[in-house]
């Protein structure tokens, strides 16, 4: 069984912040604010989190674990779109369905081809499962985007003359989604090549604190930074692919509006 | 063959161009003149649609560009900027670009016609395997212009394309352009080039006026205002 800490010894951690913090003091860094409400924001949603598991996994109702997806998968959206300079507005939906089927066709394969729980839409597995893919592919998600139009925005002459050239929209917007891909991918291909090596992971370590076998946490490990890899991939071609139609107008010049 | 009906232009509310109308003929050479901001270079964009219009018409061979047939027209006129971007790496990457895109799969093109045509725009063959961040502003612009006649199109937008050209490559260029079955929109300063074109326009007043003539209120044609 795991050692479990107290509420006094989990409020001890927020100590070690003073360390960050002194530090942007110093350097006149002006993340002190950001820091803070970011650190008590996380706290006090794990915190509430915490509590709806509890109930969610006693009720373990399909339906229910579902809708709790969906909502992380809404709140994910959200958060990237809010990162990326483009209008929530205007892309929203498309966003929210790339990152939906990015997650539900690797945490599909997971839970249903590999692990194969009873029942299949087991809370234990769908929510944390679910939830390392989207949190995991939220950075790659934001750079994806953000990649893709800054290097159209600024390479506008460069866009315009492969239109020019006979491209079609998606010809000339091809160079920027190989940069925008491989600035996504290439952190996580270092990062799964120094795996063990030089870190070990979250999941496999949550799993060994919690009582687990090194084994079986590891072939769940192994398991999960696959289809994080997948999901990412799938996610940015995706997002970027179903972002085109507003993104562009009929002549296919990038329309100025859908920058924030 | 290119016909500007009523276009007025307009960029950050400042209005370039007013109602006014253009049309040219196949084989006209047009240089566009006026003070820099006038709306020349944008005039140049509006023709291929890369810059939109607030009202009025641009007609290709009658047919009016359009969001369905923009890729089409795209694909038979050769833009050249001032500051031409080759789009890949290496110079023969850049030249061979557009026969990757669908539009021009089909063609081909061969060693030896890439050879000649280096050969009249006065480049050596050599420039082929150099990266093309690496070659001057003229050489640069001459590989645009190879890559433009590659694909043998017969309508030329050009804006300033000789600006970075010693006079020997411009007249190459000139050569290449000025034949008799390609039209050429263009805008310049450059005296020969000027001389050389077979109609100039200068922009007066928010409007396309034909050298020479009275303001194009009175070269009515089959437009009102329009220069033919």
């Amino acid at each position: 069984m795991i050692v479990d800490m107290d509420m006094i010894s989990t409020l001890s951690m927020f100590a070690l912040l003073l360390i960050p913090i002194g530090i942007f003091i110093y350097l006149q860094m002006g993340l002190v604010k950001e820091t803070i409400i970011s650190a008590v924001r996380m706290a006090v949603q794990l915190l509430l989190v915490g509590v709806y598991l509890k109930y969610i996994f006693r009720l373990n109702n399909g339906w229910v674990n579902l809708a709790w997806v969906l909502v992380m998968m809404i709140a994910a959206n959200a958060s990237i779109l809010g990162k990326t300079g483009l209008k929530r507005r205007l892309f929203f939906w498309r966003t929210l369905a790339g990152i939906a089927a990015s997650t539900f066709i690797v945490s599909g394969w997971f839970i249903l081809v590999a692990i194969r729980p009873e029942p299949f839409y087991d809370a234990r597995y769908m929510v944390p499962i679910i939830g390392m893919i989207l949190g995991n592919c939220q950075r790659s998600n934001v750079m994806s985007l953000e990649r893709f139009y800054s290097g159209i925005r600024k390479n506008e002459q460069e866009f315009m003359t492969y239109l020019m050239l006979g491209a079609s929209l998606n010809e000339a917007v091809r160079p920027y989604l190989r940069t925008a891909l491989k600035a996504t991918v290439n952190p996580s291909i270092s990062t799964m090549a120094t795996m063990g090596i030089v870190s070990l992971p979250g999941m496999m370590t949550g799993q060994i604190l919690g009582g687990a076998l090194p084994m079986p946490a590891i072939k769940y490990q192994i398991g999960i930074m696959i289809c994080i890899f997948t999901a990412m991939v799938i996610a940015a071609v995706v997002n970027i692919l179903l972002s085109l139609p507003v993104a562009f107008d009929d002549h296919q010049r990038v329309k100025p509006e859908i920058f924030q | 063959m290119i016909r500007f009906e009523n276009i007025t232009l307009k960029i950050q509310q400042q209005t370039l161009l007013d109602e006014t109308s253009l049309h040219l003929k196949p084989g006209d050479k047009l240089v566009l003149r006026g003070p820099s901001g006038c709306g020349k270079s944008s005039l140049l964009k509006a023709a291929v649609g890369a810059l939109p219009i607030n009202s009025g018409r641009i007609l290709f061979d009658g047919i009016e560009l359009n969001a369905q047939n923009v890729a089409d027209i795209r694909s038979r006129v050769s833009f050249i900027g001032q500051e031409p971007v080759l789009g890949a790496e290496r110079v023969l990457e850049a030249l061979m670009l557009p026969f990757r895109y669908k539009a021009h799969r089909s063609r081909t093109v061969t060693g030896k016609q890439i050879a000649e045509l280096l050969e009249r725009l006065r480049l050596s063959t050599d420039i082929l395997d150099k990266p093309s961040a690496r070659i001057s502003g003229g050489e640069k612009q001459r590989i645009a212009i190879a890559r433009a006649l590659l694909l043998d199109k017969s309508i030329f937008i050009a804006d300033e394309i000789t600006s970075a050209l010693d006079p020997e490559s411009k007249e190459a260029v000139m050569a290449e352009l000025f034949r008799p079955g390609i039209t050429v929109l263009s805008v310049s300063h450059d005296p020969d080039w000027t001389e050389a074109c077979t109609r100039r326009i200068k922009i007066e007043n928010h409007r396309l006026v034909e050298s020479g003539a009275e303001p194009q209120t009175t070269l009515n044609t089959a437009v009102p205002g329009e220069v033919s």
